[in-house]
């Protein structure tokens, strides 16, 4: 990953200096090592800051609907990020003539929380060489390997590679295992029932009403959540059991047909609540029932927007 | 199971579902006390969040009754809800609810009767696996109710 940083910058301090775009957005280094944080390119001499690593964290399609709709965006875009583009340009959320994607093959984000429970909070500095990631702390040197320290979705990614982008930085990646992408749900499904409810309030429960996940998801962009409704007040907006466990299912159901899996939200999450499990249930059934994946094609609407007559299911005639 | 329990039913109904007129005065008038009527627009209106908000509130069973597929009013917002409520209700039984407390119906003008044996046949299936224990946290436990 570290070796495409040269051709990142180039490619951004160009598209700059040809006024193709009005800002780049990518990531620079942040002030706490593990930690990158996304970055506001918007002078050519200031594309050198750019950097991409595994510490880059937050999913950068999320920006498409908080910036200004008339401004034009060069965004760097790994495999999640380019689909979730791809699923927002299909709502009208910004038109695809004003963004200059660059994309880039991605081989996966590091879990700070994993690192973090091995050395402990003083960590010094960290990098990454090769397969490995290597953490300098005050008790010495710590080296993980890669695959170790991923985040859990991106563990199981499907697509590392970045599609519909106007330029592509790096080869290619191996696709991921289907396989393993779906596990976690079908193995959760497998349960029995008390369990995955005990499961399922014992993660909501936990939560804190922050909202981080909402606003690190690239798909979550209403201007008034449902949450934030109140009259009716559809759901409680208190620490109950009722607020989080509405605001947990909701949250996810909105997802359907839509979500990317990049996990953004778990990895925003100051509870560590674990709640892919929840979206990756829902993507898995729109790939059963309805032939669907977020991304696949420019043209495709999600299931929920192309209702045909012939669907089966539970409503009886 | 007490005998005196009896299920709290919820029914969402579309105005313009096709009952025949004996028995949608039925639904209007002579509705037991223990099912409740919320009339919405179209099956279409029926948002995720209204079928939480039952379940919270301590629903036992539901029961979601609209027109059939080529006979919406507002052309297809029942294929729209076909698609989204079954989808939650399978979502919510992944998170461990039981699977036969909801029912869907598409009841056609031609059916008299078929509502009743709909919730006749609904409220059995409830009083089989009994009261409501999972996703009720706003409502009183269960066995008290009249």
């Amino acid at each position: 990953m570290n070796q495409l940083i040269p051709a990142i910058r180039q490619e951004a301090a160009r598209i700059l200096q040809e006024d193709i775009v009005d800002v780049v957005i990518g990531f620079k280094a942040g002030t706490l090592p593990l930690k990158a944080q996304p970055a506001f390119i918007t002078r050519e001499e200031d594309a050198r800051k750019l950097v991409y690593n595994g510490f880059c964290q937050n999913n950068l399609a999320s920006y498409l609907t908080r910036r200004p709709k008339e401004e034009r965006m060069g965004i760097i875009c790994r495999g999640c990020e380019s689909r979730a583009i791809r699923a927002l340009l299909l709502e009208r959320q910004h038109d695809r003539d004003k963004l200059y994607l660059i994309g880039v093959p991605c081989v996966g984000i590091i879990d700070w929380r994993k690192i973090e429970r091995e050395v402990g909070e003083n960590t010094l500095q960290a990098g990454e060489e090769g397969d490995e990631v290597i953490v300098s702390a005050r008790d010495g040197e710590h080296r993980f390997q890669r695959a170790d320290v991923l985040h859990d979705s991106c563990q199981r990614c499907l697509h590392p590679n970045p599609v519909g982008t106007d330029i592509v930085l790096g080869d290619p990646l191996p696709e991921g295992d289907t396989e393993r992408a779906w596990a976690p749900a079908i193995e959760f499904e497998a349960l029995p029932p008390e369990e995955r409810y005990a499961y399922f309030i014992q993660e909501a429960e936990r939560c804190i009403r922050c909202y981080a996940c909402r606003e690190a998801c690239p798909m979550c962009y209403c201007t008034e959540c449902f949450v934030d409704y109140t009259t009716p007040r559809w759901a409680e907006s208190m620490i109950t059991p009722s607020g989080t466990q509405a605001w947990h299912i909701i949250r996810a159901f909105h997802q359907t047909g839509r979500c990317v899996s990049c996990g953004a939200c778990e990895r925003a999450c100051p509870m560590d609540i674990k709640m892919t499990y929840l979206t990756d249930k829902l993507n898995y059934d729109m790939v059963q029932q309805y032939g669907f994946e977020v991304g696949d094609s420019e043209k495709a609407q999600p299931p929920f927007a192309a209702f045909t007559l012939d669907d089966k299911n539970r409503f009886v005639r | 199971m007490n005998n005196r329990w009896t299920p709290r039913i919820v029914v969402f109904q579309c105005q313009y579902s096709l009952y025949c007129e004996a028995d949608q005065r039925w639904m209007d008038t002579q509705l037991p006390p223990h099912i409740k009527l919320i009339s919405v627009p179209c099956t279409g209106r029926i948002s995720p969040l209204f079928v939480l908000n039952a379940i919270q509130g301590g629903a036992d069973g539901l029961l979601i009754s609209g027109c059939q597929p080529e006979k919406c009013h507002y052309k297809e917002g029942n294929l729209g809800a076909r698609r989204q409520l079954d989808e939650f209700w399978r979502f919510l039984t992944y998170l461990g609810m039981e699977e036969e407390r909801m029912r869907f119906a598409w009841i056609d003008l031609s059916e008299r009767g078929r509502i009743q044996q709909e919730l006749a046949d609904l409220e059995e299936a409830i009083r089989a696996i009994g009261p409501i224990r999972r996703l009720v946290t706003r409502a009183i436990p269960v066995g008290e109710n009249p």
